[in-house]
């Protein structure tokens, strides 16, 4: 089936790697802070240890963008701010992941040729 | 530790500190304690990515905070380019303490980022004060 890139990717800027994660980690079910951590760490094996600097930079940037938003979640001792992806955040997201599969096939498939006799 | 954490997080905006604070300083607590299983060479790694993460994040608070405001500031300026003498002293001591601030940061200058943040924040509310003197004259909406 032949991969149709939607228009937006062409126009949009490659995610930065913190918000790529973050945003891919919220992908399946909202977070607080120190799991998004703990799960970007897991995302990455082990390469990516956010600060928690880098984090709420990051989190701030997509609180204003409205690609995600803040919510308070129960947890087991107490309530604590948690984050999810809105409609807008989820859409962003597949378009980079879009953007990165087309790249991905486009680099293999040069290597290819390239080693071809 | 956590103190100097928490003395760090004197460099962010204060926009940043009052929705974030809190919360940034339960998580470095929960991820020390992670350190503290890990063992003392990951925890030295650890301190030194939470304090140099600070530091970047403060500045990079900072700029977005700058780049907030321009768009901001020139939207709410006369078509001709003119605004009164005293709007634009202030706006441009707000602008100078700013960059003054983020070079502070940059060069690990931390009391004196302090100093100038609390210089800043008097000089944003100066030029508060003053758009609304002007406001209906040049058309401002504040």
């Amino acid at each position: 089936m032949r991969h149709v890139i939607p228009q937006a990717t062409l126009e949009t800027k490659p995610l930065s790697e913190p918000v790529l994660l973050i945003l891919t980690s919220l992908a399946a079910h909202p977070r607080h802070g120190y799991a998004l951590i703990q799960d970007i760490e897991l995302l990455s094996a082990g390469r990516v240890r956010m600060s928690t600097g880098t984090l709420f930079g990051a989190l701030r940037r997509l609180l204003e963008d409205g690609w995600i938003e803040r919510f308070e979640q129960e947890d087991t001792a107490r309530q604590k701010q948690a984050y999810r992806l809105t409609g807008v955040g989820r859409r962003q997201l597949e378009l980079e992941l879009d953007r990165m599969k087309l790249l991905t096939r486009a680099g293999f498939a040069r290597l290819r040729a390239s080693e071809a006799p | 530790m956590k103190r100097t954490y928490q003395f760090l997080l004197l460099l962010y905006p204060r926009g940043h500190r009052d929705q974030f604070a809190d919360e940034m300083m339960d998580v470095f607590e929960e991820a020390s304690a992670e350190g503290r299983e890990r063992g003392w060479a990951w925890s030295v790694r650890f301190a030194f990515s939470e304090m140099t993460g600070l530091v970047g994040g403060a500045a990079g608070a900072w700029l977005d905070n700058r780049r907030a405001a321009a768009p901001a500031v020139s939207a709410q300026t006369p078509a001709r380019g003119w605004m009164p003498p005293e709007l634009a002293d202030a706006q441009e001591r707000v602008d100078a303490n700013i960059a003054a601030m983020v070079h502070a940061i940059a060069n690990h200058q931390f009391e004196r980022a302090r100093q100038l943040s609390n210089l800043e924040r008097e000089a944003r509310e100066n030029l508060r004060v003053l758009r609304e003197k002007y406001g209906d004259e040049y058309g401002m909406s504040l």
